[in-house]
């Protein structure tokens, strides 16, 4: 791996043109960030409020996904049978099974059969995504909840990425960080590739966003490589305590509260 | 193009300037990418085409309903193969045809409902959101396992960036160029069988010189994380059954 000297400052890297704005500038980053070059990240770093920058560049790459998806999720939505026409083919379906006409002479099983299949009508009209549904509603309003994950997303991860970046040598500051970090969403654009309907990019995006955060780290803090891979997976493992941790009290408090009403 | 033409026919000839010469290159990665993508695309072009001219061909519902009962006919036959190595219960067949027949009239029934657009849009849509999704499906395999590589190609002193290394194993698509005859039944498996080979072979020959280390190395580089997951995979495995014979 290049040693970390080989990064070039702001004055070595290409200096941005004078009538680049800054919407292309932040294009350009993203795009180069995309190859896992280190010069965007070191670009970034220098510049003055990276931070802002940063944010700026999060919004702009969460809306055009949000936009482009929408279109892709209209098209399948435009070529997809209605839902509604599709439950009662299903139900009619499952009734005809073998194993449905040997349980349905129960009566029991009947009204049990009945009321869950109404449960599943009912969260397939609140969640139709949960089945595969295309549905504009929800696809709508990711360009409000995408920025608003991504950015909340990106300042949770550079804030403990940067605490364990400091703890590993780091010599970076938090806006430093904030604005490398914030490159890493770079991945983010393979996702407008699903303005075209029924296109799965599947988790390319997720593991590409850990190989940026990677050089992000090892590029705003001045890492060796070992460290940096610390510095980058530590907030996932973080994640993952707190997450286990949480769902133990919750088995914990679970126990207690329905042990506890079972024994009374 | 013809640079990457020439690339390629370099890269499936070992020839190791070729090798070294893309790893010093700033672009490696983005050349490797463009590569990767192209091959897999053109791959999958025939089945593409085949695929839209199937669903394009007016046929009636009764033919399609006919072409799937020869299908759950040929399962039929596959399981009284089975039968010779598995102990299959009995009625086991008759009970998973009903089954598989009933699912194929919820299919051709939901098949059959309207939709906003023309269905002949919505089918060619579709396949080509398959086609376009192929690419993805591979640079998620390459990368997942890329980055397993790239941490003991580290561990045993390689001097790549992520960027070479991914740059340079991207190379390892070329030979899959030959999945084009894919629906060929028979050649199509045995030139994949090739294709992965011959791509492996690639994908070790680039780890070695973009870290500049021996092809031993490369090779453990290679092959250690999947016998790494082999055994998590097994352990896994021994655990759930160890669980399953506690639990009895």
């Amino acid at each position: 791996m290049a040693d970390h000297s080989s990064v070039k400052g702001p004055e070595e890297t290409a200096p941005a043109s004078s009538e680049e704005t800054a919407l292309k500038t932040l294009v350009r980053l993203a795009w180069e960030a995309l190859f896992l070059k280190e010069e965007p990240y070191a670009e970034i770093r220098e510049a003055s409020n990276p931070a802002l920058r940063g944010l700026g560049l999060i919004v702009l790459v969460a809306v055009a996904v949000a936009l482009t998806s929408l279109v892709g999720t209209a098209l399948e939505w435009a070529t997809a049978p209605d839902m509604l026409d599709i439950q009662p083919v299903v139900f009619q379906g499952i009734q005809q099974m073998p194993w449905y006409r040997e349980m349905q002479s129960d009566p029991a099983f009947r009204k049990g059969f009945q009321e869950r299949w109404e449960m599943l009508e009912m969260l397939w009209s609140l969640a139709p995504q949960l089945f595969g549904t295309p549905n504009i509603a929800p696809a709508a309003s990711r360009i409000i909840l995408l920025p608003l994950g991504l950015t909340l997303t990106w300042f949770l991860y550079g804030v403990v990425a940067y605490l364990f970046a400091r703890l590993l040598g780091g010599q970076g500051g938090l806006g430093q960080m904030l604005g490398c970090t914030a490159l890493a969403v770079a991945p983010q654009l393979l996702n407008l590739a699903t303005f075209l309907p029924y296109v799965v990019v599947g988790g390319v995006v997720g593991t590409w966003m850990i190989l940026c955060r990677y050089v992000a780290l090892k590029t705003c803090h001045r890492l060796t490589w070992g460290r940096a891979l610390a510095a980058t997976l530590l907030p996932y493992v973080a994640l993952a305590v707190v997450v286990s941790s949480f769902a133990c009290l919750g088995s914990v408090a679970a126990v207690l509260i329905f042990g506890g009403g079972a024994s009374r | 193009m013809n640079e990457l033409l020439q690339l390629a026919r370099d890269v499936l000839l070992f020839k190791h300037e070729t090798y070294a010469q893309h790893v010093a290159r700033a672009d490696a990665l983005k050349r490797g990418l463009a590569l990767l993508v192209l091959v897999t695309l053109l791959a999958g072009v025939v089945s593409f085409i085949i695929n839209v001219v199937g669903d394009l061909r007016p046929t009636s519902v009764e033919a399609r309903r006919q072409e799937a009962e020869e299908g759950i006919q040929e399962f039929t036959k596959s399981l009284g193969t089975m039968r010779q190595f598995f102990d299959v219960p009995p009625g086991f067949e008759r009970e998973i045809t009903t089954y598989m027949r009933a699912g194929m009239g919820m299919g051709f029934r939901i098949e059959a409902l309207p939709t906003r657009l023309p269905k002949p849009v919505g089918r060619v849509l579709t396949d080509l959101g398959a086609f376009l999704s192929l690419p993805f499906s591979r640079l998620a395999g390459w990368i997942g396992y890329g980055i397993w590589v790239l941490l003991v190609a580290k561990l045993l002193g390689g001097r790549t960036t992520a960027s070479q290394m991914l740059g340079a194993t991207a190379l390892y698509a070329v030979p899959h160029v030959l999945d084009i005859l894919n629906f060929v039944p028979c050649l199509g498996g045995v030139l994949g069988l090739v294709a992965t080979a011959w791509g492996i072979a690639i994908y070790v020959k680039a780890l070695a010189v973009a870290n500049d280390f021996s092809i031993g190395r490369a090779i453990a580089a290679t092959v250690v994380p999947a016998l790494v997951g082999g055994v998590l995979a097994l352990l896994g495995l021994l655990g759930l059954l160890t669980l399953a014979l506690v639990s009895r």
